[in-house]
């Protein structure tokens, strides 16, 4: 087989792949596994392909965008299901790192992964969106202080006895980092139950009927 | 529906699309297939396959609709291949598919030749 010929079918797998973005990695490869195996095979039964028997066999192979179009069109149909193992992501990934710190989020993301219902960029949305879930703002809410307070006695010189007390407090943040540490605090929260919704909703959305090719 | 599929003959691709995964399904019933043979066999008819690479999705719906199963088999030239047979559920459901089909092609029958009995006036 000249270079050229296998240069094509190098050229119409690669768009293939192209085409087949949106499926889940496993479905992807797959395909693109059994039509390679199948060009390869159809190119064997030639004596000695030529460049434009190869362009015939690829045409006769199809337009890669119908044959990725044939296997999303009824992607829905699959029983989406918002089964026990994505109700336990959803839950752990905000909340679980509160239940039992990293373990418990962590616990979170392999349920994530685990699952077949989201696609690999809704998962990467989900794990990163915020890291450790609830727990790391709250934690970081606990974490508020840094400053030291001494506190300060004033007796009489005379008698001992107490005039004054104070305490005077130095240190600590000044007041525009503790804006900003709150507002990071309050983005985290808000980002975490935001992507914690996304994926519910693009649960949901998977499981109505058949998009239409 | 594109001009040239009225030139293929008037059948709009939905149409084909719908039978041929029943078409593949009946190759399946009698006999185990890998996807090179069954495309081979379904482009022996003419118009059947628009896309031959369009049969891989196809056999993956229809295995993950639990209609066929499939096997591997040693091949004497090169990689082993996915062999594919009817499930019992697949058997059932082409079983309802010809019933249907008879009626429909009846029906459909019925509105064509009476087209052509009836001179124009």
């Amino acid at each position: 087989m000249n270079p050229s010929a296998d240069e094509l079918v190098q050229q119409y797998l690669r768009g293939l792949e192209r085409e087949l973005r949106g499926l889940p990695r496993s479905r992807r490869s797959e395909l693109l596994e059994e039509v390679r195996e199948h060009i390869a095979a159809a190119l064997a039964e030639m004596k000695s392909p030529s460049a434009a028997d190869v362009r015939t066999l690829l045409e006769r192979m199809g337009d890669p965008a119908e044959i990725a179009a044939e296997a999303g069109s009824r992607i829905a149909h699959r029983p989406a299901r918002a089964g026990l193992v994505e109700v336990g992501a959803l839950v752990l990934l905000p909340l679980g790192g509160l239940l039992l710190p990293v373990v418990g989020w962590f616990a979170g993301v392999i349920l994530l992964w685990a699952s077949s219902a989201w696609s690999s960029r809704d998962k990467l949305i989900g794990t990163f969106l915020v890291p450790g879930g609830l727990a790391l703002p709250v934690f970081a809410l606990f974490m508020v202080g840094g400053e030291t307070c001494a506190g300060v006695e004033v007796r009489d010189g005379r008698t001992g006895a107490l005039v004054q007390a104070n305490e005077q407090c130095s240190g600590g943040p000044s007041t525009s980092v503790e804006v900003l540490y709150f507002g990071g605090i309050i983005a985290a929260v808000v980002l975490t139950l935001g992507s914690a919704m996304y994926l519910a909703l693009k649960l949901r959305r998977s499981s109505s009927t058949a998009q239409p090719v | 529906m594109s001009n040239d599929e009225n030139a293929r003959g008037g059948l709009p691709a939905q149409m084909r699309r719908g039978v041929l995964e029943y078409c593949v399904m009946a190759l399946l019933r009698d006999d185990e297939r890998y996807g090179f043979e069954l495309v081979r066999e379904l482009a022996q008819v003419d118009g059947m396959v628009t896309s031959e690479g369009t049969i891989y999705p196809l056999l993956s719906r229809l295995r993950r609709d639990g209609l066929v199963e499939t096997r591997w088999r040693e091949s004497p030239s090169g990689p082993p291949r996915r062999y594919y047979r009817l499930t019992g559920p697949g058997v059932r459901a082409l079983e309802r598919f010809r019933q249907e089909w008879a009626r429909f092609r009846a029906t459909v029958d019925q509105f064509i030749e009476e087209e052509r009995s009836e001179p124009i006036s």
